[in-house]
C-alpha cells in the first residue's frame, strides 16, 4: 500500500518543533539524549531505504555497508589530516555512492531480482567488514579514536550530546525531504512501477536499469553521510560499523513502517527503536536479551494486523478524527 | 499501398531443444489493423515478447521504420514508439489507476505537461470514475482498459495487444473492438492484435498471419484464411477439411 497522502503542513511544523524542543526535557541526561539521537539516526537511515525499498521495492539489506563506508571516510580523514568531517560526511557519501553503483551495476545490469539482489546486498555488508578488519592502515581490529574536542565545530566533536541530536534532526528533514520529492516526480513513479512490475514498466519506457543505479546511489548518499555523523557521535571507527544486523533491522523498520510512505519508516523508527532501548535498559539487569523476545512479538503482531504498515493506521485515525469533526 | 512500419525477417528463436520461433518473417503496414493468430504453443507470444525487445531472437532482424530494433532493450523500443498490453495483465497493483496511466505518459511530457496527457487519455478511454481506484481493486476487464489506457500515454505508433479479448465476455469484447477501431482510425495507430479469440480477430482486422508450431502456414484476409485448408488443419486436426 502507498500512497501519495501526505499530513498537513500545520502538523509537521508543530511536530518539527516538538522535536526540536525535545532535547531540553532531557537536558543533562545524556543517556536520553543518545538515545533519542539513536532514533533519528534510524529514522534517517529508514527514510533513505524507502527510496530503494519501498519504492523501487528493491529489498536491499545494505545499509550497514554505506554507513560503514561513511564512517570510515570521516574517521580517517579527521585522524590522518585533520580534514573536517563536514567535507567528510560528503565524501564518505560520494564513496558509498561509488561503491553502490559498483554492485548495483552489474547486478541489475544481469537482472538480478527479489531474494537474490537481498543476499548479495548483505553479502557486501560482510565483505567489507572483513575487508576492513584486515586492512591495518585504516582498520584493523582495534577501534580507532577521534581526537577529544570539548567543543569544536570543525572537528564536529562535542563532550555533549546535545549538537549531534540537532545535526541527526536536520539529516531526517533532508533525508525526508529528498523522499518527498522523488516520490512525487517522474522517478517516483517510474520506481513504483518497477518495484511493481518491471516488464511491464520496460514496456512503458522506463530505463529500469537506470531508475534503480539513481535510487540506489541516493539512498547510499544518505546513508554515507549518516555515517560520517555516526562516527562524530560515538568518537571511534570500527569494522564492526559494517553490521548486518543493523542493515537488517533499517529493512524491517521501511517494510513496518508502510513502504513508499514517506513518513512510515520515521514513525517505526520512533516506536520500535525507542521500545527496544527502553526494554534493553530496563531489562539488561534481570533479563538479558529479553528485550528481544518483545521486540519480537511487537513485529509479529504488526505483521499480523497491519501488513500495510503502521503509517496506514495512523492515517486511518487521523481520516476518522477528520470526518468526525466535519460531521460535528 | 502504405510503408512498412514493422518488418521481421527470418526471426528464430530457441528454448533449448525447442524452436519457437522457425524462420518467421512478417511486415506490418503503416495504419493497419494486423493479427497474429494461431493455436496454443505456436509461437504467437514468443514473437511479440520478440518484438517488444522482451525476449532476444537468436537469428533475423526486426526493423521499425527501416530502423534495426533487433536486441534493443523495450525502454528504446518504446522510446521509438512501439509498446504493448499483456496477456495476462501486468498491474501496478498498489498504484491508482490515474498513477499507473502517468507512468506512461511520462515517456513524451515533462512535470507541467504530464497531468494533461493523463487527463486526455482517462477521457479517451472513459475511466473518469474510475481514475482514484487501485489497480489491486478492479476487476479483469478495467484492468484491461488502464494496460490499453497507459499504454496509449506513451503515445505509440505501433501497438500489440497480446490476447486482449482472453477472459472478456461478449458484450465487454464489442465495447473493446469500438475502442481499438477508434484508435486506429482517429489516431492513427497501427495495431498489431496477438489473439485466440477468432470472433474479434475476423471482425476486425484487415490482413491475419497464422502460426503453428512457430511456423508461418498462411497469411491473407479474414475470408482467405477462415478458407484456408491448413489453417482449418491446425485448428481442428487433420481430417477436419471435408
Amino acid at each position: 500500500m502507498r500512497s501519495g497522502n501526505s499530513l498537513p503542513r500545520s502538523l509537521l511544523i508543530a511536530l518539527l518543533v516538538l522535536a526540536a524542543l525535545l532535547p531540553l526535557v532531557a537536558r543533562s541526561n545524556q543517556y536520553a539524549l543518545v538515545l533519542f539521537t539513536t532514533v533519528l539516526l534510524y529514522g534517517v537511515l529508514a527514510t533513505a531505504w524507502n527510496i530503494i525499498g519501498g519504492l523501487a521495492g528493491q529489498l536491499d539489506l545494505a545499509a550497514g555497508a554505506y554507513l560503514g563506508l561513511g564512517a570510515f571516510t570521516v574517521g580517517t580523514l579527521l585522524i590522518r589530516w585533520n580534514i573536517s568531517p563536514w567535507l567528510g560526511m560528503i565524501l564518505g557519501g560520494l564513496i558509498a555512492v561509488g561503491f553502490a553503483l559498483l554492485i548495483g551495476y552489474p547486478l541489475f545490469r544481469f537482472g538480478i531480482r527479489e531474494v537474490w539482489y537481498a543476499l548479495s546486498s548483505s553479502a557486501l555488508v560482510e565483505v567489507l567488514r572483513v575487508a576492513f578488519l584486515i586492512w591495518n592502515q585504516v582498520g584493523g581490529p582495534m577501534e580507532r579514536y577521534l581526537p577529544y574536542h570539548e567543543w569544536s565545530l570543525y572537528h564536529l566533536r562535542f563532550a555533549t550530546y546535545m549538537p549531534f541530536y540537532y545535526i541527526m534532526l536536520g539529516m531526517l528533514v533532508l533525508a525526508l525531504v529528498v523522499n518527498h520529492r522523488v516520490r512525487h516526480s517522474r522517478l517516483g513513479y517510474y520506481l513504483m512501477a518497477l518495484g511493481e512490475n518491471e516488464d511491464a514498466a520496460e514496456v512503458l519506457g522506463v530505463n529500469t536499469q537506470a531508475c534503480k543505479l539513481q535510487a540506489l546511489a541516493l539512498y547510499a548518499f544518505l546513508v554515507g553521510t549518516a555515517g560520517g555523523v555516526y562516527a562524530c557521535m560515538y568518537g571511534f571507527i570500527h569494522p564492526n560499523f559494517f553490521s548486518g544486523p543493523l542493515s537488517t533491522e533499517v529493512a524491517i523498520l521501511g517494510i513496518v513502517g508502510g513502504m513508499g510512505i514517506t513518513y512510515g519508516p520515521v514513525m517505526a523508527a520512533i516506536l520500535l527503536v525507542s521500545t527496544r532501548e527502553f526494554l534493553r535498559a530496563n531489562l539488561g539487569g534481570q533479563l538479558e536479551s529479553f528485550y528481544l523476545v518483545v521486540y519480537s512479538v511487537v513485529l509479529i503482531l504488526i505483521a499480523l494486523f497491519r501488513p500495510q504498515g503502521i503509517a496506514t493506521f495512523v492515517r486511518g485515525a487521523y481520516d476518522r478524527l477528520l470526518s468526525r469533526m466535519v460531521k460535528e | 499501398m502504405s510503408a512498412p512500419i514493422l518488418q521481421v525477417a527470418h526471426l528464430t528463436k530457441r528454448f533449448g531443444n525447442l524452436i519457437a520461433l522457425n524462420d518467421v518473417s512478417l511486415e506490418i503496414r503503416e495504419g493497419e489493423l494486423f493479427s497474429i493468430i494461431g493455436p496454443n504453443g505456436a509461437g504467437k507470444s514468443t514473437l511479440f515478447f520478440n518484438i517488444i525487445g522482451l525476449q532476444k531472437p537468436d537469428a533475423g532482424q526486426i526493423l521499425f521504420r527501416g530502423m534495426d530494433i533487433t536486441g534493443k532493450p523495450p525502454h528504446k523500443i518504446c522510446d521509438l514508439g512501439i509498446t504493448c498490453t499483456f496477456q495476462v495483465p501486468r498491474a501496478f497493483a498498489s498504484m491508482t489507476i490515474e498513477e499507473a496511466i502517468r507512468v506512461g505518459a511520462y515517456k513524451r511530457y515533462g512535470e507541467r505537461d504530464v497531468a494533461r496527457k493523463v487527463d486526455e487519455v482517462i477521457a479517451l478511454c472513459d475511466l473518469e470514475e474510475h481514475r482514484r481506484q487501485r489497480c489491486c481493486d478492479i476487476g479483469l476487464s478495467l484492468l484491461r482498459r488502464v494496460e490499453l489506457a497507459r499504454a496509449l500515454a506513451t503515445e505509440p505508433m505501433l501497438l500489440l495487444l497480446d490476447e486482449a479479448g482472453a477472459g472478456l465476455n461478449p458484450t465487454e469484447l464489442t465495447e473493446l473492438m469500438t475502442v481499438l477501431r477508434r484508435l486506429n482510425e482517429e489516431q492513427h495507430i497501427t495495431l498489431c492484435i496477438v489473439e485466440h479469440v477468432m470472433q474479434m480477430v475476423m471482425g476486425l482486422c484487415q490482413r491475419i498471419l497464422v502460426l503453428d508450431y512457430g511456423e508461418v502456414i498462411a497469411e491473407g484476409s479474414p475470408q482467405e484464411i477462415s478458407t484456408n485448408p491448413r489453417v482449418i488443419e491446425a485448428y481442428l486436426g487433420k481430417g477436419a477439411v471435408c
